[in-house]
């Protein structure tokens, strides 16, 4: 059984929430082997355990392939470990969901207020700035001789024009979506989401505290 | 006669289509609503806030350009000013944080432990700095 010379395939996500403080292989990669009881062998290997599970910051660690690859090896010395995904990876021990949902609502309300008055503040700031009531009053004088009543179709079809134009935008309205591309909201959010993962990760291995082969196991990444 | 009121239209319609794109393109890049969505933790309901934004952009150029009166005084006054101040608050710091004024002036200036304390100046500066335009009708 020890002696398995089977080609494994990992492939991990760069992102894990495990929600139990012990981790193993299975929890955290996707595996593949030609022998399935090499795959689930593999499967319940301990990588790592959290302690301080109390204590929010402790709860974060970053993982290189390479200690997967070592764990994989003292049980399989002779396997051929093939890893098809993220050669770094972040684990986060997350808690059963403590926050009510009514917190949660709160907490989207304010933000859909904050965005609504600052969106607003924003297209009036940005009209006042480069004075649209000017510019519009001049416009219309050159074109029809006569002064500007001050509402004239120009207003008018501004307005229609910043509607049409923030939905073209936005791509949806509610629920309902224009086309089947994502919104610039959800590509802006991937992003974001993908700059913090680099940032974590490159900051865990500067810092060397990324559990990787080559450094003594410390606190927190205890293999039994 | 009709044929510069089509102008006026044609011109007026291709105005605010510019002006919409242009100004939320520079919102949503600025990433200040991702960064609100991250911070609540509440990344499901972004279609919301897109909603909102498209709202609130779509509502306050009609209440701005036809001077429409609003009902509730000095209350949603106040309401409209705290909020629209936190986004306008979360927004300058995003601008200074995507020209990258932050990383070069720490590392220009080797300041590395008093981050905290910068932030702290810098958000009492701009307050401070807002009341004193105010207050003095800048």
């Amino acid at each position: 059984m020890a002696s398995c010379s089977d080609t494994i395939y990992i492939k991990a996500d760069r992102n894990i929430e495990v929600t139990k403080p012990e981790v193993t292989l299975g929890d955290v990669l996707k595996i593949e082997c030609a022998n399935p009881s090499v795959t689930s062998r593999v499967k319940t290997l301990k990588l790592l355990k959290f302690h301080d599970t109390d204590r929010k910051n402790k709860n974060r660690t970053c993982v290189s392939i390479l200690k997967v690859i070592a764990c994989i090896h003292e049980v399989y010395p002779n396997a051929d470990v093939e890893n098809a995904g993220e050669q770094d990876f972040i684990v986060t021990l997350e808690e059963q969901k403590t926050a009510g949902q009514f917190v949660h609502w709160v907490k989207t309300f304010f933000v859909v207020v904050i965005t609504f008055c600052g969106a607003a503040f924003s297209i009036m700031a940005f009209n006042n700035d480069v004075d649209v009531t000017k510019l519009f009053g001049q416009v219309y004088e050159s074109l029809t001789g006569t002064e500007s009543p001050g509402f004239t179709i120009l207003e008018l079809t501004y307005s229609i024009g910043v509607i049409i134009g923030i939905l073209t935008f936005f791509n949806h309205f509610g629920k309902k979506k224009f086309t089947v591309d994502p919104t610039p909201m959800e590509v802006e959010m991937r992003l974001y989401e993908n700059d913090i993962q680099t940032t974590l990760i490159e900051d865990f291995s500067r810092k060397g505290k990324e559990l990787d082969v080559g450094n003594s196991d410390r606190s927190g990444s205890s293999r039994t | 006669m009709w044929v510069t009121q089509t102008v006026l239209a044609v011109l007026g319609l291709s105005a605010g289509l510019a002006v919409a794109a242009g100004l939320f393109s520079f919102i949503i890049g600025l990433g200040v609503i991702s960064d609100f969505a991250d911070r609540t933790h509440t990344g499901d309901h972004i279609l919301l806030y897109e909603d909102s934004v498209a709202l609130g952009g779509m509502l306050g150029n009609i209440f701005w350009v036809y001077h429409i009166a609003i009902p509730g005084g000095s209350v949603l006054l106040g309401v409209f000013g705290i909020f629209a101040g936190i986004f306008v608050g979360c927004w300058s710091m995003a601008l200074a944080e995507i020209l990258n004024v932050f990383p070069i002036f720490i590392r220009r200036a080797k300041l590395i432990k008093c981050i905290p304390y910068l932030i702290a100046a810098m958000a009492l500066g701009k307050g401070i700095g807002a009341l004193i335009f105010f207050y003095r009708g800048w």
